[in-house]
């Protein structure tokens, strides 16, 4: 055994204690994230609508709701909204933010 | 042998139903905004710890990484086919992710410096009495003080197993010129490890 060998040997001990470190990902972060897909995926054309998000069984938080059910044609129902909400920016910037409603997805991120 | 350990690197995986999954991506892939957030929400959980523990202690490019490890994943979902689970797929994607960043920097690192001599090969003086989270905590602090180009080194060499071969041939330099790095790289290390001591 060379004294290369010894040395890789003990480095490769040293670093490999780190498999064990398990890291939970900040809610944050998760709302950034989501932002950020988000709008990657209007850049390239609308969002499904929410009476879409509704028939395939997912919840709407009371402001989706309002805009659902408002006399306005689909286009119009397509943006996303979140986009003008004080919630997504409360999310996205502190971690367990002050937000409750049902259905949103950055509560959501804040309770998983 | 080699087979356990690259298993043994591999994240732990936990796969969704298959129907649960297909729901999902089809989901995504309509641009629905709820099935988008679920997706970001099980991706970030997938690889967050994958990443950060790749690139302990500069931890300030983590949030860019995972969006473009998220970005990409949505860019490509088009093509998932379904041979591996959802989570395999995207931490495939993490791991070139990684890799390329770790290849960028690494290369950035020995651009100006092909003829600097090796350092002293020396071994560092390890404190066996440290128990592991400790000695976890000694390591990070020490990657702290280091250039970012010789902490990635280090943590390319010796944590996910690549050797200076491999990682020459991934940053297209010499052999002789990645070894020199590693050298300078763990020297730098023992040097700053005792510094933590005090």
């Amino acid at each position: 055994m060379t004294q290369s060998d010894d040395m890789d040997r003990g480095f490769e001990r040293m670093f490999s204690d780190f498999e064990h470190a398990q890291e939970q990902v900040p809610s944050s972060l998760k709302a950034r994230l989501y932002s950020a897909l988000v709008r990657e995926q209007q850049a390239s054309g609308p969002l499904a609508s929410l009476d879409f998000s509704v028939a395939a069984g997912h919840g709407i938080c009371v402001f989706e709701k309002l805009v659902q059910i408002a006399p306005i044609g689909e286009k119009a129902k397509s943006p996303f909204f979140c986009a003008v909400c004080h919630a997504r920016v409360l999310a996205e910037n502190l971690e367990n933010a002050p937000i409750f409603w049902p259905n949103c997805p950055y509560v959501a991120f804040k309770n998983s | 042998m080699q087979e356990t350990q690259d298993q043994m690197r591999q994240p732990e995986v936990t796969n969704l139903p298959v129907a649960d999954e297909r729901g999902l991506i089809s989901g995504v892939l309509a641009k629905d905004r709820k099935a988008t957030a679920e997706f970001v929400g099980r991706c970030a959980d997938w690889v967050y710890p994958y990443v950060v523990g790749r690139l302990i202690p500069r931890t300030e490019i983590v949030e860019d990484l995972m969006q473009e490890i998220l970005l990409s994943a949505w860019q490509n979902l088009p093509n998932f086919r379904g041979d591996a689970s959802l989570q395999a797929w995207i931490l495939g994607i993490a791991r070139h992710k990684v890799q390329d960043y770790y290849r960028k920097r690494i290369h950035e690192e020995l651009q100006d410096d092909e003829e600097s001599s090796p350092g002293p090969a020396e071994l560092p003086r390890f404190d066996l009495q440290l128990d592991i989270a400790a000695q976890q905590q000694r390591v990070q602090r020490t990657l702290v003080l280091l250039p970012e180009a010789y902490g990635l080194a280090l943590l390319w060499r010796y944590r996910d197993e690549k050797s200076a071969r491999e990682m020459a041939e991934l940053t297209g330099k010499t052999e002789k010129a990645m070894e020199r790095l590693l050298a300078r790289a763990r020297d730098c290390f023992r040097r700053s490890w005792n510094d933590t001591e005090r």
